[in-house]
């Protein structure tokens, strides 16, 4: 049992490994660090075909780094924060975790007080 | 519980707020299990309180469930210490019915609120062994270089 979730957890840390050895891959990450951004935003810095700017994006999507919704004819892609913290270490996130446990504690305490 | 000892800031978490809400309010958003249900675990999972004995040895026990239906269980703990309104300790190294725990992430964790001009004064001090499952996670390539430049993107999206 726990040898499997290693194994699993391993496979995860892999992929997500994987996906930052490369340079257009790192700079979509920094850029969706600062907020979700468009398929051809994200495009316009780098001097590559649409089909093989694709990979990259594909490629971050299956590793966990982002998630892409599509809306109308615009693909938007966002950074997924739990990988993120999962990639970044043992203590940040459980870090992650506190905060946002603190952060829906807050909102519980006061919305319920505005209802009072 | 000795709660003037330094934080370890390998193996320790310290967040702060201050929530602007009554310090009753926010007591009783922990110390009442069908509050505590509202907001201990992420939407859309539900949580359910199978106990929590607020008295030094009392056990807190949650479930969560993806569906609404199935409930697994989620926490199993013990609680060390409380101090009516302001504070409450408990720890995942006994479970509720104080058997010590090896397995998962054992963590200690001292909640305190303490009045604010602006409402409350909230601190969650989390202290974790130097655990197997620390050792683990670091073993998964974090020795590798890796680690630094997760680390400088981490600093992009902090």
């Amino acid at each position: 049992m726990i040898l499997s979730l290693m194994a699993e957890y391993s496979q995860n840390l892999n992929a997500l490994f994987q996906a930052l050895g490369d340079p257009t891959r790192r700079g979509v990450i920094a850029r969706l660090s600062r907020g979700p951004a468009s398929v051809s935003d994200l495009a316009a810095p780098f001097e590559m075909a649409l089909p093989s700017f694709m990979k990259h994006i594909r490629q971050l999507e299956q590793s966990g780094w982002i998630s892409t919704r599509k809306t109308g004819r615009v693909r938007t892609c966002a950074i997924d924060a739990d990988r993120f913290a999962e990639a970044q270490g043992w203590l940040e996130s459980q870090r992650l975790v506190w905060e946002q446990r603190t952060d829906r504690l807050e909102r519980f305490v006061t919305e319920n007080k505005e209802k009072q | 519980m000795n709660p003037d000892r330094e934080p370890d800031p390998e193996l320790d978490l310290t967040i702060s707020r201050v929530i602007a809400a009554p310090r009753q309010n926010v007591w009783d958003a922990w110390a009442d299990p069908r509050n505590l249900e509202q907001w201990w675990i992420p939407a859309p999972a539900k949580c359910r309180v199978l106990d929590l004995e607020l008295t030094p040895g009392g056990a807190f026990r949650t479930e969560m469930s993806t569906d609404g239906e199935d409930f697994q269980p989620h926490l199993d703990a013990c609680i060390l210490g409380v101090e009516d309104g302001r504070r409450i300790a408990f720890t995942t190294g006994l479970n509720g019915a104080w058997r010590p725990t090896v397995d998962g992430l054992v963590m200690t964790a001292v909640i305190t609120m303490s009045d604010h001009p602006e409402g409350t004064s909230y601190e969650a001090i989390v202290m974790h062994a130097n655990s197997a499952e620390r050792d683990r996670h670091d073993k998964l390539g974090f020795e590798d270089g890796w680690g630094t430049a997760i680390r400088q993107l981490g600093e992009l999206v902090g």
